[in-house]
């Protein structure tokens, strides 16, 4: 476990998320993701990314589709003042503040899956590529006291290096690109490598890996590729 | 300086973040149908020394005030419902707040609104 965060990292609406959702063991196994990494990064690698967005993205872990519920997620993120809804896609979604909440599993198979059942937390999830890489590459630290799982940097440089790419919005890619320029900064080679080879990528997943470390002038070596 | 003309990627974000305040405010507004309108009114009788208490859902329609009559067992369901929709509400609220500050930054329209 690396160092812990200061309390006051988020904003507090989404630290009581955080340290709710800790509460029920969520962290276990399932981690955040998305642009509110960048404050842990900066804290503990002084990657220095101050842009945000109100989205919350969770990665959470599909260990079987008939676990025995565990928590309801649904009904404690309501609790705090969370309101839920459904999109026109039929994906499930919380807004409290401004803010986003989202929780993203790994897509088993081909697109058009739907959405994705999580009855150990009482959820459903979007179901996306790539998102195993972020859970299985993890680390977790402490805020408040709960303890908080997150993609180690390189998982997470990986992870975007291939999703900037398949981005259909020119505004995120642009935003992908210029994260994985700040996480470069930081990157482990030998566990960025580690990564890459207990991975089986397709030849346009490579491609789109290639072409992202074109875009920030990271060198194909250093990723093993 | 306005930022968002100097940098791409602000510029974009704030974008992104104009289309998705209107999609979650008429995604919200679409699920607050759903609810009952009016609010909870409580008329309280007095017949022969005992004090009877009475629940009403009450609500406008056009130039008429409707009252409807709310059974003792369907009182904390309807209370649960009204707390559901006024949040519901205030998080549009919060919305629109930050829509009208994004239309100043990005120098856009806000649905329903007058343009200047």
């Amino acid at each position: 476990m690396t160092k812990s965060l200061p309390d006051n990292l988020f904003p507090e609406r989404i630290r009581n998320l955080i340290c709710a959702i800790s509460k029920a063991g969520f962290f276990d196994r399932s981690a955040l993701i998305g642009s509110w990494l960048m404050p842990i990064y900066q804290e503990l690698y002084g990657t220095r990314y101050v842009l945000r967005t109100m989205d919350i993205d969770f990665a959470v872990h599909i260990a079987h589709t008939k676990i025995a519920p565990r928590a309801d997620l649904n009904q404690c993120i309501t609790d705090l003042g969370f309101v839920d809804y459904f999109t026109a896609d039929g994906m499930q979604r919380f807004t409290g503040g401004g803010y986003e909440v989202e929780f993203i599993g790994q897509r088993a198979g081909g697109r058009d899956k739907g959405f994705l059942s999580v009855p150990e937390w009482h959820l459903t999830a979007m179901p996306l590529p790539f998102i195993n890489i972020l859970i299985d590459y993890s680390t977790t630290t402490m805020l408040c006291d709960f303890s908080i799982r997150f993609p180690v940097p390189e998982a997470f440089f990986i992870h975007k290096l291939i999703t900037a790419q398949k981005r259909l919005s020119d505004n995120k890619r642009m935003k992908d690109i210029e994260q994985c320029s700040v996480i470069a900064k930081i990157i482990n080679d030998d566990r960025l490598q580690q990564i890459i080879h207990n991975q089986r990528f397709s030849k346009a997943t490579k491609k789109y890996i290639a072409l992202s470390c074109a875009a920030i002038e990271f060198p194909l070596h250093r990723i093993g590729m | 300086m306005k930022v968002a003309e100097k940098d791409n990627v602000v510029q974009g974000m704030l974008d992104d973040e104009y289309v998705r305040c209107l999609d979650v405010i008429k995604t919200l507004q679409a699920k607050m149908e759903s609810y009952p309108k009016g609010a909870l009114n409580i008329r309280r009788k007095k017949i022969k020394d005992k004090e009877y208490i009475y629940y009403y859902l009450v609500w406008r329609e056009g130039q008429d005030v409707i009252n409807r009559h709310v059974a003792a067992d369907n009182l904390p369901e309807l209370q649960k419902q009204i707390a559901d929709r006024d949040k519901l509400r205030n998080e549009i609220l919060a919305y629109k707040e930050r829509l009208a500050y994004l239309k100043k930054l990005l120098n856009k329209s806000v649905p329903g609104k007058k343009h200047d």
